[in-house]
C-alpha cells in the first residue's frame, strides 16, 4: 500500500505539487496529466530522487519521507530508459540484486516475461527501443520492489509497438502484486494499461472513472490538451 | 572571388602571430645546435624529468578533478563544492611565479622542514607539485563537463536500485566518462609540460636533478647557447603536436564509438 499525504513542491515562486494525497493498493493506476502538471515531480518525490517542501509518503505502513532512494525500495523507470551502457542486458537487469533484494527466480521469470532472453549478452546500445524499454523495466523489478513508478515509459516508442509492449507491461506489472503509479499523457494508453486514474492540474491531483474523464476533466479546466 | 572581412583578418592574423613564430624557431635549426642537444645528457634528464613529472602530475590533476566531479553531481549545495568551484579557477588567473611562491611557503623548510633542509623544494616532487596546482583546474572542468553532459536519470535508476550516491559515481558515472576522464588527463598533461614559472620558483632549476625542458630552454638561452635552446624548443612543439594528435584520435574514436 502507498500513502502520500499532503505532498508540496516548490521550485522558486513555482507551486508544482499542491497538497497531494493519494492511496494505491495492488492496481496500477495511471495519473493523466499534460506536460509541465507535476506528475514527474510526484514520482520523484515518492522515489527519493527529489525532497517534498511538506507531506509524507507512508509505504506499507513505513514512514519513507526522509529515506534516500537507496533505502526506499521504489522500482523507478524514467522517460528515456537509462541503461548503464557499460553493462550488457544482463548486468542492467541483476544492478539492483543486493542485500536480500529480489532473486534469480524472479529475475529469470521477469526476463521470460519480457522476452528478454535472447538479448541477455547485448549492449544497450545493440537494442531496439522496445527491447530498451523493456530492459528498464526488468531492471526495476528484478529487486523485487514495494511499489513501482513509471514515468511515461512508452514516450519514445512507435504506436505500432507501444500496442505490443502495454499488454506484456500490464502482465509483468501485475505479476508483481505492488502499487504501480504509472504517469502518460496519452489517453489510450491510459486505458490500456491502467486499473484506475487520476488527474492531474497544476499540481493538484484528484481521482477520475476513465482515462476518457480524465481528459474531459483536463478541458474542462480550459487546458488544451497537447 | 570575393572574400569578406574575417578571411581578411583572420587568415593574415593567424599566420603572422602563431604560424610565423612557430616556423621562425624551425627556420634557425642546424644541424651543429641538434648535434650539441642530443649528446647533452642533461638535455635527456630534463626530457625526463618533464616527462615524468608531468605524468605523476596529470595523474594525481585526474583524481582530484574526478572527486570533484562528485561533488559537482551529488553536492552543490555544500561549502566545499562552493570553495573548490571558486578555487578551482583561482590558478588561472594567478601569475604563475605567485603560484610557485605560494607552494614554496606551504611545503617549503617551514612547514616542511623535517623531510629535509629545503622541505619539498627543489626536489623532483616540488616540480610535480608545481605542476599539478597549474593544471588542475582544465583536468576539473573537463570532468564537470563530463558530468554535465551525463543523462541524470541514469544517477536516478542506480540510486533506487540501492546505489549510495558514492556507489552510483563509481558504478554508472565513472565507467562512462572515459573521454571526459581523458581529456582531464590530456589537458593537465599538456599544461604540466609546458609549465615555467611555477616549477623554477618551487622546484628550482637544477639541470639533471629539478630541470625541465621548460627551464632548459631558458637555462641555453641565458647562456648564450641559442642552437641548442632551439634545438630543445623543436623538440617541446614535436612532443605537444603529438599529444595533440592523440587527444585528436581519441576524441575521433569516441565519437565513432
Amino acid at each position: 500500500m502507498l500513502e502520500i499525504s499532503g505532498v508540496c513542491k516548490c521550485y522558486g515562486q513555482h507551486e508544482v505539487l499542491r497538497d497531494v494525497s493519494l492511496t494505491i493498493g495492488q492496481e496500477i493506476r495511471v495519473i493523466i496529466g499534460l506536460n509541465g502538471s507535476g506528475k514527474s515531480t510526484l514520482l520523484k518525490i515518492i522515489a527519493g530522487i527529489l525532497a517534498a517542501d511538506a507531506g509524507q509518503v507512508v509505504l506499507n505502513g513505513r514512514d519513507v519521507s526522509a529515506l534516500p532512494p537507496e533505502e526506499r525500495r521504489v522500482g523507478y523507470v524514467p522517460q528515456h530508459p537509462a541503461l548503464f551502457s557499460h553493462l550488457i542486458v544482463r548486468e542492467n537487469v541483476r544492478y539492483g540484486l543486493r542485500g536480500g533484494r529480489g532473486s534469480d527466480e524472479l529475475v529469470q521469470k521477469v526476463v521470460k516475461m519480457l522476452d528478454l532472453e535472447d538479448v541477455l549478452e547485448r549492449k544497450p546500445e545493440e537494442l531496439s527501443g522496445g527491447y530498451k524499454s523493456r530492459t528498464s523495466l526488468a531492471r526495476a523489478l528484478a529487486p523485487q520492489p514495494q511499489v513501482m513508478l513509471l514515468d511515461e515509459p512508452l514516450s519514445d516508442i512507435d504506436v505500432a509497438i507501444k500496442e505490443k509492449l502495454l499488454p506484456e507491461f500490464r502482465e509483468v506489472l501485475k505479476f508483481l502484486k505492488v502499487p504501480v503509479l504509472y504517469v502518460t499523457h496519452d489517453p489510450w494508453e491510459a486505458e490500456q494499461i491502467g486499473d484506475s486514474f487520476s488527474v492531474m492540474v497544476d499540481g493538484c491531483i484528484r481521482d477520475i472513472a476513465s482515462a476518457e474523464e480524465a481528459f474531459a476533466f483536463i478541458r474542462k479546466n480550459r487546458i488544451e490538451v497537447a | 572571388m570575393r572574400k569578406n572581412l574575417i578571411d581578411v583578418v583572420f587568415v593574415p592574423l593567424f599566420l603572422l602571430l602563431v604560424v610565423f613564430p612557430v616556423a621562425a624557431l624551425l627556420l634557425n635549426l642546424d644541424g651543429k645546435g641538434i648535434e650539441r642537444t642530443l649528446a647533452d645528457e642533461m638535455f635527456w634528464r630534463s626530457v625526463v624529468n618533464t616527462i615524468f613529472a608531468a605524468l605523476a602530475a596529470a595523474l594525481l590533476c585526474t583524481v582530484l578533478a574526478a572527486g570533484f566531479g562528485y561533488y559537482h553531481l551529488f553536492k552543490q549545495h555544500s561549502i566545499v563544492y562552493k570553495v573548490a568551484n571558486l578555487l578551482n579557477d583561482l590558478p588561472i588567473a594567478l601569475p604563475h611565479t605567485v603560484a610557485g611562491l605560494a607552494l614554496l611557503l606551504a611545503f617549503g623548510r617551514k612547514n616542511f622542514g623535517f623531510i629535509g633542509e629545503t622541505g619539498l623544494a627543489f626536489t623532483l616532487t616540488a616540480v610535480v607539485l608545481a605542476m599539478f596546482f597549474v593544471s588542475y583546474p582544465l583536468a576539473a572542468r573537463a570532468i564537470a563537463s563530463g558530468v554535465d553532459r551525463m543523462e541524470r536519470e541514469v544517477v536516478d535508476v542506480a540510486r533506487t536500485l540501492g546505489d549510495t550516491p558514492a556507489q552510483a559515481y563509481f558504478k554508472v558515472v565513472l565507467p562512462v566518462m572515459g573521454e571526459a576522464l581523458f581529456s582531464g588527463f590530456v589537458l593537465a598533461f599538456s599544461r604540466s609540460l609546458s609549465e615555467f614559472a611555477a616549477v623554477v620558483m618551487f622546484g628550482g632549476n637544477l639541470p639533471g636533478s629539478t630541470q625541465v625542458l621548460a627551464s632548459y630552454v631558458f637555462t641555453k638561452v641565458e647562456e648564450g647557447e641559442l642552437e641548442m635552446a632551439v634545438t630543445a624548443s623543436a623538440f617541446c612543439i614535436m612532443l605537444s603536436l603529438l599529444i595533440v594528435a592523440l587527444l585528436g584520435l581519441r576524441r575521433l574514436k569516441w565519437r565513432h564509438a
